[in-house]
């Protein structure tokens, strides 16, 4: 697992460079989706606890500090994805392989539709009460619908990556 | 051996850990600080992929824009043209406009310093409506300084680096500017309803003689954060609900929140 640390955080930094070059500008019914949130959810469903923590800590951490948000939010959202994801992930009900085709995907999207929700809730806590103002209905709609199309593709890269260790093993 | 050696590590951790934070401190605050770090760290990974896909984007965008852009041109050409003659107009009405503001001390207009600045980011996030720009404390931006571009007032630093600023646009959630209409006998409130959703005006009595296309603009009350007679927004629709005691009115920022690609910090202090 800790090899995989290296190869997973590399894909993180790069999913959070994807995130505010194009997915920041690039948005849909001025919705950003939120990629910093789908990879750790992707590594939580590929089964891997640990890793998944790490990549929401890295990528909400690493995003937080290019937005004028509370600091540390994108991170508590993307952590309490990641931990959920992962439960699922090790009951094997993300599993790409032995679940049929529309699990991960449907997971996606509830993680999707739920994740602006937990932002806008963290965000009491953090004394910002207006973030439901915003685009809130919109956001959950939008990640919902991106997260489905790219759960599946994005927890297949996650579990190439993450396999490091057992591939080498065998 | 093994607890001298955790001991060593958690040492040496303490130490970097300490020359980090005053290495922060010393460059301009832990956040701006960490924030340079991060940017220093995605910065390559962003560049690339800003590289590799800009082209493909642009070549996207060109064959199912065309159209749009020569539209858009024209229509440019021709607003440029408008502006050229109105500012011609404009010329002795402004000379005569800086000399009653001289006489009558009013605090704004043509007395107000501003800094050009370029847009750097936009905000990455739709929970907050924000710009970053090219000017910061050592161009004398402050925390609470209006910015204006685009025709209209576009929002207020919310912080600042030596080099850099935050702007929150009048669209944010957490944005709300008083102002003022007409003969200015009636404040009311513009609040921002996020990205999406632009402004709106609370508690807007019955008596008052608003109509769409009315200009709102700052009401410079002692105190407020900005300078009078800024434009802030344009009423795009009034509608009175049966038996609601205001109107519900539609705003539209004046200024174009879109396009931002340079504006204008006014050096501008409340007075206390």
């Amino acid at each position: 697992m800790r090899r995989a640390l290296v190869p997973v955080t590399l894909v993180t930094l790069i999913v959070v460079g994807f995130q505010l070059a194009i997915f920041s500008t690039l948005r849909l019914e001025g919705v950003v989706v939120m990629l910093v949130w789908l990879w750790p959810l992707c590594v939580g469903l590929a089964g891997y606890t640990s890793l998944a923590l790490s990549a929401a800590i890295v990528a909400g951490l690493f995003f937080d500090t290019h937005a004028a948000t509370p600091f540390g939010l994108t991170a508590g959202v993307g952590l309490l994805l990641a931990y959920a994801a992962s439960r699922l992930g090790r009951e094997g009900v993300g599993d790409l392989d032995s679940a049929a085709w529309w699990v991960t995907p449907l997971l996606g999207a509830l993680g999707g539709f739920c994740a602006p929700l937990l932002y806008t809730f963290l965000g009491f806590f953090t004394l910002n009460f207006g973030l439901w103002r915003g685009s809130l209905l919109d956001s959950m709609l939008v990640n919902a619908v991106a997260f489905f199309l790219l759960a599946r593709p994005f927890t297949r890269v996650a579990r190439s990556i993450s396999g490091v260790r057992e591939r080498a093993r065998r | 051996m093994a607890t001298n050696r955790s001991r060593r590590r958690l040492w040496t951790f303490g130490v970097i850990a300490t020359l980090v934070v005053t290495l922060l401190y010393l460059t301009g605050g832990v956040v701006s600080g960490l924030r340079g770090a991060a940017n220093l760290v995605v910065t390559p990974f962003s560049w690339t992929i800003n590289v590799i896909a800009r082209p493909i984007g642009h070549l996207l965008s060109g064959a199912v824009n065309y159209s749009d852009v020569v539209a858009q041109n024209q229509r440019l050409r021709y607003e440029l043209g408008q502006a050229e003659l109105k500012n011609k107009e404009n010329w002795a009405l402004q000379r005569q406009l800086h000399e009653m503001t001289t006489q009558l001390h009013v605090p704004f207009v043509g007395s107000l310093t501003m800094v050009a600045a370029q847009v750097t980011t936009i905000s990455p996030t739709s929970f907050a409506a924000t710009v970053d720009i090219s000017k910061g404390r050592d161009d004398g931006v402050l925390v609470g300084m209006p910015v204006v571009a685009n025709g209209g007032v576009i929002g207020s630093v919310i912080s600042t680096t030596p080099h850099g600023a935050t702007v929150r646009l009048v669209s944010d959630v957490n944005s709300s500017i008083g102002v003022t209409f007409g003969d200015g006998a009636t404040t009311l409130i513009v609040s921002g309803r996020g990205v999406n959703n632009g402004l709106s005006a609370a508690s807007v009595p019955l008596t008052t003689a608003i109509s769409a296309g009315t200009i709102l603009s700052t009401d410079g009350l002692a105190g407020g954060l900005y300078p009078p007679g800024l434009p802030v927004a344009r009423v795009s629709q009034v509608k009175l609900t049966p038996g609601a005691p205001t109107y519900n009115v539609t705003l539209q920022a004046s200024a174009d929140l879109r396009h931002l690609l340079y504006v204008d910090v006014i050096l501008w202090e409340p007075s206390t």
